[in-house]
């Protein structure tokens, strides 16, 4: 925007193409990519080298894959649950604080109910899910009868269940037998492994169940169509008599179950007790990766295989005396990069007559306050 | 013209062009504005008026083209340069802070605005704009607090306390009555006088005639003809204006009318805003008849509409469909009982923009048993359903999988008037269905209403644009805040007493 390059402008574009939206976002992660390892080559360490064991300890062997998947699980399922509210244009930031509450109640369960163990694995998802549910209820009806941000709302719910968690695991039922500090008891109820791997469980499907599931709901099911429209347009819901409040609210609890879902296979399939550390901040890399991969369900498989890589890296890169805070920094390097490069594939630059730069239109500029909308499903 | 002085034109735009994206918006416009005219710019939507008026405010950049004011080149990079060289415009949506008072919002980004100051001196000062520019407004009322005229005239005198010789009005009159309308001119005449140069965007070709000294007339981003008014017939601008003699509806005069498909007993209303918004009004449509409504909008035309189709609740009184009472029922019940709707506000109500056009084209039916089954929709059935609606609304749509959001104004009205129409076995509400419109897409928009109509449904045709309702309507009833102020067959329809009444002013009472 130099006054150098006073001839070339801004203009408007009046659509965007699929390919070209996606471009954007590869370009996005591209970017912030390079910028990390560039970081790393600055401050003396290789960053070939640690590109290269990043992708040998991600996907360079069987074992080493299992760890990334069982990574992805929990991300993949927030980001379900993430989605699954971007189709009503619900921005459920609190899926980690239901994520919680589902590990939560499924710990209760299998804590205090005995029974085969089917049986238990059964119940205990009912309760996670019922937990997560509830959980995100009170921010639902707020949002839906008195249009309360909820944003604000299911966000501070998530400290709160960040603060049950700790009671209980800390103090009501700690484990005070094992040695082990600041978690529950064990629960003995476990998913069964997957072709007998004793790292990773059949619950790794469970996210890939979940995004076939809702790829079909929203083509063809008559609720999908009607959460759709109310998405896109609330005010048209209403007058074509969809129940506008219902579907909000139905759609709310059915992504704070599914978060709760989440959180029992974490327990169940990953860290079998309950402690402060249950969750790393799975639901708020769940929120990351469905932003990136807006509507579509492939990119939400990639998308969440790609964060999952770069949690594993974090780990690797342990082992050179890096934090693993340095992969959260990159990724919320790419929503940024990303968000941003949004917002330029509405404009396109063209070389116009020999006069000074022309303003954005007026529309246009307006268009920028919309923000936050960059980076909701299209 | 008694104040042409020294260089008689004040603004001489050459060969401006202008495209957005692929649409040539302005097609080597020529235009000169002189020293003490009404300038009238004429055309339909979409002529372009609106984008070369930006262009001379500096809101846009012309593609290629130049500007001169006074004899002298400019560039113009923005709003603020225009206005330094006194070029300001008023557009149609006023900029104003709704929470501030007039004395603030005719101070706020202004250099002239003392640094330290007090409220006092701020109503003070506006005062004294007021005078100077011989423009009435209370310096301490808050903007939500006046009428739309009044507001129009805050926008004015701000324009003008920045020094703007040529002031651009867009679209003026559309939200105002005609009484307001008159004072509005008077001071257009007083401005000139001055020496001012006004420019009057319209599409209006009587309030052309009757306020401007010059006219110019644009059509498709192109120059038709510039002359003199009074040169000119008001026959001849309407047919430079949209490039034919008008298209003519075929109308015939109404069938025999049959039941009452719709009725309102005593209803009343509160607005949005929590005012009464209708006033215990009793209206009845009868099938096979087109009920006109006119009226100045926000007099409780909008609340009239949501209320018969059962958007909006009832505070008292009862709503009758088909001899039914439906008073308080959601509004599918209204659908369901045959109630179509064409909302004034398309994109905001009628429509999901992000959705496919057949999503869209179903929005009202998916219901059916044909097209859905309690859990899933029958996508073939519906692909079928939608296509055929858009082959019979004669859409112009290239792909039938892409967002409603790339169709044309017209495309998308054609397709809703269709779609509704098919909802509407009792009643079609069409509230200012053609606005915005290119003259074709409103013709089929109005025949669409007329063909509903001609098959023994009623049509409650709300519009502000009372040539329109005069044009279709086999009864009009002229509404003033929030009640039914009159009511007239249509060949008995006089328009300078329905004028009266849209302006509050009752014939005992005058």
């Amino acid at each position: 925007m130099s006054t150098s390059s006073a001839r070339w402008r801004l203009e408007r574009r009046l659509d965007v193409s699929a390919a070209r939206s996606v471009g954007t976002r590869t370009a996005g992660v591209v970017v912030a990519v390079l910028g990390a390892l560039a970081v790393f080559q600055l401050t003396g360490r290789s960053a070939p080298d640690i590109a290269g064991e990043s992708i040998k300890g991600t996907f360079g062997n069987w074992s080493n894959f299992q760890e990334t998947l069982i990574i992805l699980t929990p991300i993949l399922i927030c980001a379900v649950a993430v989605a699954l509210g971007f189709r009503i244009r619900v921005w459920n930031i609190g899926v980690e604080g239901q994520f919680l509450m589902g590990g939560w109640a499924a710990t209760g369960v299998g804590l205090k109910v005995g029974g085969p163990q089917w049986l238990q694995l059964l119940l205990m998802a009912l309760a996670g899910m019922a937990a997560g549910a509830l959980w995100v209820l009170v921010p639902a009806l707020l949002k839906a009868y008195f249009d309360v941000n909820e944003v604000i709302t299911t966000l501070l719910l998530t400290f709160v269940a960040q603060q049950i968690l700790v009671w209980f695991s800390t103090d009501i039922w700690k484990d005070r037998v094992a040695a082990v500090t600041n978690a529950s008891e064990r629960v003995n109820a476990k998913l069964p492994g997957f072709f007998g791997s004793t790292t990773l469980n059949w619950g790794f499907l469970v996210p890939v169940v979940l995004v076939i599931v809702m790829f079909v709901v929203f083509r063809s099911s008559r609720w999908g169509y009607e959460v759709e429209m109310t998405g896109g347009n609330p005010r048209a819901a209403e007058f074509a008599g969809i129940p506008v409040k219902r579907r909000i609210v139905g759609v709310m609890m059915l992504s704070g179950a599914v978060a709760g879902l989440g959180g029992m296979i974490q327990l169940t399939g990953a860290v079998h007790r309950l402690s402060v550390s249950f969750s790393n901040q799975y639901g708020f890399f769940g929120f990351i990766v469905a932003a990136l991969a807006g509507a579509s369900a492939l990119a939400l498989l990639l998308v969440g295989l790609f964060i999952a890589f770069l949690l594993r890296s974090g780990i690797a890169a342990q082992t050179r005396g890096l934090s693993v805070a340095l992969m959260f920094a990159v990724c919320g390097m790419i929503l940024l990069i990303v968000g941003v490069a949004e917002i330029a594939t509405r404009y396109r630059l063209s070389r116009a007559a020999p006069e000074p730069m022309a303003p954005v239109p007026q529309e246009a500029k307006m268009s920028n306050t919309h923000f936050a909308s960059a980076q909701e499903p299209a | 013209m008694s104040g042409v002085t020294g260089t008689a034109c004040a603004v001489r735009l050459r060969g401006i062009t202008k495209r957005f994206d692929r649409l040539l918006a302005l097609d080597a416009v020529d235009l000169d504005l002189r020293r003490g005219e009404v300038h009238a710019l004429l055309g339909e939507n979409g002529a372009g008026k609106t984008t070369l008026m930006n262009i001379l405010a500096g809101l846009y950049r012309a593609d290629s083209g130049s500007i001169e004011l006074g004899g002298e080149q400019v560039s113009l990079r923005g709003p603020g340069e225009a206005i330094a060289h006194g070029v300001g415009m008023v557009h149609q949506h006023f900029k104003l802070v709704e929470t501030m008072t007039v004395a603030e919002n005719l101070h706020f980004g202004w250099d002239d605005t003392p640094v330290l100051t007090s409220r006092r001196q701020l109503a003070d000062r506006a005062d004294e704009l007021s005078r100077q520019f011989g423009i009435t407004v209370d310096p301490r009322a808050r903007i939500w607090q006046l009428s739309v005229g009044e507001q129009q005239r805050v926008e004015i005198l701000r324009t003008l306390a920045r020094g703007a010789q040529v002031l651009i009005l867009d679209e003026p009159t559309a939200v105002l009555t005609d009484a307001e309308a008159d004072e509005l001119f008077a001071i257009l005449r007083n401005l000139v006088s001055e020496g001012r140069t006004v420019v009057f965007i319209s599409h209006k070709l009587r309030e052309v005639k009757a306020v401007s000294d010059r006219v110019t007339v644009l059509r498709g981003g192109r120059v038709v003809g510039s002359c003199d008014t009074a040169d000119v017939s008001v026959r001849e601008l309407g047919t430079m204006m949209t490039g034919a003699e008008s298209v003519v509806v075929a109308r015939s005069a109404s069938s025999a009318c049959g039941e009452v498909v719709a009725e309102l007993v005593g209803v009343s209303a509160i607005s949005n805003r929590g005012l009464p918004a209708l006033r215990a009004i009793d209206v009845s449509v009868r099938g096979g008849e087109i009920v006109g409504v006119a009226g100045v909008s926000g007099n409780g035309q909008s609340e009239l509409a949501e209320v018969i189709t059962g958007l909006r609740r009832v505070e008292a009184g009862k709503v009758l469909i088909a001899g039914k009472d439906v008073t308080g029922r959601p509004p599918a019940q209204f659908s369901g009982a045959g109630v179509g709707h064409m909302p004034e506000d398309r994109i905001g109500m009628a429509l999901v923009a992000s959705a496919s056009v057949r999503r869209n084209a179903v929005l009202r039916h998916y219901r059916g048993n044909a097209l859905s089954s309690r859990l899933s929709l029958r996508r073939g059935a519906v692909r079928g359903f939608a296509d055929d609606l858009v082959r019979q609304a004669r859409v112009q749509v290239r792909n039938a999988a892409a967002p409603i959001a790339q169709l044309s104004g017209g495309n998308q009205q054609r397709l809703v008037a269709h779609r509704e129409a098919l909802v509407a076995e009792k009643l079609l509400v069409a509230v200012h269905p053609t606005r915005g419109l290119d003259v074709h897409a409103a013709a089929e928009v109005d025949q669409a209403l007329l063909d509903r109509r001609n098959a023994g449904c009623g049509v409650l045709l709300i519009s502000d644009d009372l040539e329109e309702i005069l044009r279709l309507a086999d009864r009009v009833l002229v509404m003033y805040d929030g009640q039914i102020r009159g009511e007239f067959a249509a060949d008995a329809a006089d328009r300078q007493r329905i004028g009266m009444l849209m302006g509050g002013q009752d014939e005992e009472s005058a």
